[in-house]
């Protein structure tokens, strides 16, 4: 059997967070009662006329920046043409061929560049609700405002798919133009997935998966359709260009009837709706008020504080950690200090990612460093360091309630070597095996004194005194 | 070429009761209107070059949210609708 090698583009439907929707002033809060955030406007009463969304437009255009695309100075909008329930007005406002954004890329960590072709600004439909063999819609969803971003087919692999996606929700996330809830919604993808034989330069004929709700599907979905095709060309049988979706039951992809059969959309300028110019010095400052972007923080940190690729990752994974950490890394000389911390203890504390995510901690990185600053001083160990940040993290006490002024003196000779004494008296078989010629023992035995001290004793004065009493 | 037959499924998609000696005059309107579109398509001046037509542009509405509609209100031209869904037909 030949070698094959997959081929995929993605599009993605991002749901930006808007307070209000895309041509009118209903509400985009999600969950409430049925058709309660609704108007004539966006249910398609003939007659009603769109407004479109300064801030959608922004939005947009921040996402383009923030994925290396250029900003078009003249966009406009378009109506695509379907009749389905979930679209009132049997067209969707959405953008042809002139789309706000062209011509980015999002960089993988393997390097390679996923060229993004548009990022174009549109409605989202409303949401079909199937009832004991009925259909209802409710159309509080119908004109929310989307972007769909589209790349080129330059994804090689179910993995760098994954990565892609995972990235594109890290930047949308930090640029806080929407939450990227997959299981929301919030975040939808199609793929459009190919196969060809390794090192055949020719694109094979590809088809669509509609509707990628969540990662593990999404993974499953590009598996079966790659083994699929495979299995066709291998059979000498064609793949046919065609629309599919994954059946969550049966773990494959089938072809899917309706809406996506028509592929004449008919599109033609919306002319209730004027064309979008943006100035470039209007870009410029959009690109300017965009934050500190994952790329450049993780450049950062691994440059300029030397934190391990893997360590950098994991703070640059959530928004608010990294927040947290830059805050708390300004206000040390070892900024490696904190990241430990956090990635180990705090971390500890925070099981699922939406805890980590919303990084609710009742330290500040203020206090954080306080106590980092003790450290770095040689006022306290690092046994202190851990149990009063262990301290901090359950009452929320300031340094100072927790460490007073004896604990910063350590613990004095005479009473070092009294406990020292009693440990060594209380653990035989450990000193046993440390005159036998077991040096591991030894560590049992300052282990001990520093438990006995609640960390507070000079690990070097406390080796010195056992040693003479060994 | 638009049929008396068809005047007559659309009048019942729309829900519009037609005179039966109104039929022939809506036909020839119908063609007349079809016919127009036509006119519109055989015109071929466009290039590739966008033209902005009214010359408007940035008409921006601000993300200001405003009460929506009354769910009886959306609902009230709906036949069924008491469940506060808009039913879809199985069939036109
Ligand atoms: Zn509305």
């Amino acid at each position: 059997m030949r070698e094959y090698e997959l081929v995929a583009g993605l599009e993605t439907h991002v749901e930006l967070s808007t307070k209000t929707k895309i041509f009118c002033g209903c509400t985009t809060a999600f969950g409430s009662e049925p058709n309660t955030h609704c108007c004539p406007i966006c249910i398609g009463l003939p007659g009603t006329m769109p407004k479109l969304n300064r801030q959608a437009v922004r939005y947009a255009i921040m996402a383009g920046l923030a994925t290396n695309c250029e900003i078009n100075p003249i966009a406009k909008m378009d109506r695509k043409n379907y009749v389905y329930p979930d679209l009132p007005k049997a067209y969707q406002i959405s953008q042809y061929d002139r789309p706000l954004c062209s011509n980015g890329y999002i960089q993988l960590q393997n390097g390679r560049k996923i060229r993004i072709l548009r990022i174009h600004i549109e409605e989202d439909a409303g949401k079909l609700v199937h009832e004991r063999g009925d259909t209802y819609v409710d159309y509080n969803r119908g004109g929310v405002p989307l972007i769909e971003i589209v790349t080129e087919p330059d994804i090689r692999s179910i993995d760098e798919a994954i990565e892609y996606v995972e990235k594109l929700q890290l930047i949308m996330r930090y640029i806080g133009v929407s939450d990227v809830k997959m299981q929301e919604g919030s975040l939808r993808c199609d793929v459009n997935i190919s196969v060809r034989p390794k090192g055949a330069e020719q694109l094979g004929i590809r088809a669509e998966i509609k509707n990628m709700n969540s990662f593990a599907f999404m993974q499953k979905a590009m598996q079966y359709e790659f083994e699929r095709q495979t299995d066709l060309l291998e059979s000498g049988e064609q793949v046919v260009q065609e629309t599919r979706r994954y059946n969550t039951d049966t773990g494959e992809t089938e072809p899917m009837r309706g809406k996506e059969d028509a592929h004449d959309y008919r599109y033609f300028r919306e002319p209730d709706l004027v064309t979008i110019e943006t100035a470039p010095q209007e870009v410029e400052q959009i690109k300017a008020a965009l934050p500190e972007l994952p790329d450049a923080k993780f450049a950062r940190y691994t440059e300029a504080y030397g934190l391990s690729e893997t360590d950098a990752n994991i703070l640059i994974k959530y928004r608010r950690v990294a927040e947290f950490f830059d805050a708390a890394a300004k206000l040390v000389q070892t900024p490696k200090t904190v990241s430990n911390l956090i990635i180990t203890q705090i971390f500890r504390r925070l099981s699922t990612e939406e805890q980590k995510e919303a990084f609710e901690i009742v330290v500040t990185p203020q206090t954080l460093a306080e106590l980092i600053a003790l450290r770095e001083s040689g006022k306290i160990n690092n046994n202190l360091l851990k149990s009063t940040l262990e301290q901090m993290l359950d009452t929320g006490k300031p340094v100072a309630a927790l460490i007073d002024e004896k604990d910063l003196g350590g613990v004095d000779e005479a009473t070092l070597r009294e406990i020292c004494r009693q440990v060594v008296a209380e653990n035989p078989a450990a000193v046993q095996d440390y005159r036998g010629g077991k040096e591991a023992a030894f560590k049992a035995l300052i282990g001990g004194v520093m438990k006995a001290t609640r960390g507070k004793a000079n690990a070097l004065q406390a080796t010195e005194i056992l040693k003479s009493l060994l | 070429m638009v049929t008396r037959e068809e005047i007559l499924d659309i009048a019942l998609l729309a829900k519009l009761s037609v005179d039966e000696e109104k039929l022939d005059e809506l036909t020839k309107q119908m063609m007349d209107i079809i016919a127009f579109a036509d006119t519109i398509n055989a015109y071929e001046g466009q290039t590739g070059e966008f033209d902005n037509i009214n010359g408007l542009s940035n008409v921006f509405r601000e993300d200001t949210v405003v009460a929506s509609y009354p769910r009886e209100q959306i609902l009230k031209n709906v036949d069924g609708g008491e469940n506060g869904f808009f039913p879809v037909k199985k069939k036109m």
